[in-house]
């Protein structure tokens, strides 16, 4: 991997609601000896609104985003927020499909895309650039058997099939990086199905449905937390818990960990580093857990 | 009047969903489709049908997750969500009133806050939607704590450089 051509799109929610997401990923960048950079002058990919409003300044939104990075020598964009990714992995494939489409978009814009950028899951970019051995060498305090369930939401994985880095119904990738810290990873039902984050504002009801169902079921087998790689999927599941814990039946409070977050707890960084204080359901039973399985 | 534009885009709509064979397994998977008042796959059928006038007077394109679940399942490759798309998108060109104008105001407050600096400013979209929708309260349960946990922010992102003028340049869409 060169390291010079890599960069995070952090897309908004990690600006501001997932704050705690950039933070940890930055903690363990540094851990791993990632240099941590983003992409600059950056903007929203327009996330499931922007496309049922107008479809080509949906597009032209990722065509500008593709072209800043490529302009700025990133060839791996790494994208850590699901619906962001499916965006710009979904653009970057049709407009290295459709050449007519990329001259007409070319056109409108001062600032014409190549098709030189590869756009990357965090997932997949942990897994397959930075690997699953190099992240090994860096654990100092093993999960030791932590029951994990590996929640990889609806977007991340149904995305074009040439550009799929994963199944798209039983992804295996946080799991892969679960085992590497020394997490016990469970067999569900719910990997991937859809959190319902889009209507999270419109028809509240629906999404706590959906989230009640996920949460069941990890509750079910007895998991010490959630883990998940989208700022939409932590923000659902984690943020209306207590209400949705009264009308639906999951046993007990489940934190929801951002996968980096475990990452973090498996190097030795502090929990201030990993942006603890910004889950709902506190993340420190994940400590404790751990103290008691190690007695 | 239909422009060729809208021609093409019907014409792809009928050929992509003539491939359908109503197996139902988009509806089997669909997680929302109790809250829609037609399935997924009718949706489909009539469209392939040349029917979409049927489909623009139902909830369902603006109920989907767009989640595509049932993308996934379809035996014939038939990328469902992006189809419930086009028929929002057809029904909004014809200037018809969205059968579930809730969603779509949530929508176009989202889109019209990404115009204005080219990143959300979540906060205002919340404060926005509630009153477009009429409903200052929507949610209010959830502002308060969101904003405790420093999730939400009051003040607006920085405006992205060279965003309006990229906007301005982009062909205008009417
Ligand atoms: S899964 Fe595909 S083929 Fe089957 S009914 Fe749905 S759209 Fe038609
Ligand atoms: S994309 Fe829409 S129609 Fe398809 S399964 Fe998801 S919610 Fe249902």
């Amino acid at each position: 991997m060169n390291k010079d051509e890599i960069a995070i799109y952090p897309g908004c929610s990690l600006e501001t609601s997932s704050s705690h997401y950039l933070q940890s990923i930055k903690t363990v960048f540094g851990v791993l000896q990632i240099p941590f950079r983003e992409i600059a002058d950056w903007n929203c990919c327009g996330a499931t609104s922007v496309k049922s409003v107008d479809q080509h300044l949906n597009l032209m939104l990722s065509h500008k985003n593709l072209a800043l990075a490529e302009k700025q020598g990133i060839r791996e964009l790494v994208v850590p927020c699901a619906s962001c990714y499916f965006r710009l992995v979904g653009a970057e494939y049709e407009l290295n499909n459709d050449e007519k489409l990329l001259e007409k978009l070319n056109n409108e814009s001062d600032l014409p895309y190549k098709g030189q950028v590869k756009v990357r899951n965090i997932l997949d970019f942990f897994v397959n650039v930075v690997g699953l051995d190099h992240i090994s060498k860096y654990v100092k305090n093993p999960l030791n058997g932590l029951k994990v369930a590996c929640y990889y939401g609806c977007l991340n994985t149904r995305v074009p099939i040439e550009k799929a880095f994963d199944t798209r119904e039983y992804p295996m990738s946080m799991d892969e990086i679960v085992k590497a810290l020394g997490g016990e990873v469970v067999d569900w039902s719910y990997k991937t199905d859809c959190c319902g984050a889009s209507l999270f504002v419109t028809v509240n009801t629906i999404a706590e449905k959906l989230v009640g169902k996920v949460l069941k079921d990890a509750g079910l087998r007895g998991v010490d937390c959630v883990a998940v790689s989208c700022p939409m999927c932590q923000t659902n599941l984690d943020t209306k818990q207590d209400s949705i814990r009264k009308k639906y039946p999951v046993e007990y409070p489940l934190p929801v960990a951002f996968i980096t977050q475990l990452m973090g707890v498996a190097f030795g960084c502090s929990p201030a580093d990993l942006g603890f204080k910004k889950n709902f359901v506190p993340l420190g039973s994940i400590y404790k857990t751990r103290s008691l399985k190690n007695s | 009047m239909e422009t060729p534009e809208l021609e093409k885009t019907k014409k792809e709509l009928y050929s992509e969903t003539s491939l359908c064979y109503q197996c139902g397994k988009c509806s089997a998977g669909c997680p929302v489709v109790e809250e829609m008042d037609v399935y997924p796959h009718i949706v489909i059928h009539l469209t392939s049908l040349g029917m979409e006038e049927k489909v623009f007077k139902t909830e369902t394109p603006w109920i989907c997750a767009s989640c595509y679940a049932c993308a996934v399942k379809c035996p014939n490759d038939i990328e469902i969500p992006n189809i419930m798309t086009r028929l929002k998108q057809m029904a909004l060109e014809r200037g018809l009133k969205p059968k579930r104008n809730d969603i779509y105001k949530f929508h176009k407050t989202f889109t019209d806050d990404i115009l204005r600096r080219g990143k959300v400013h979540e906060f205002r979209i919340m404060i926005e939607y509630n009153l477009r929708l009429g409903k200052p309260f929507k949610n209010a349960m959830l502002g308060p704590k969101m904003l405790m946990k420093n999730k939400l922010h009051f003040t607006p992102p920085k405006a992205v450089k060279g965003f309006r003028n990229w906007i301005k340049q982009i062909s205008p869409k009417d």
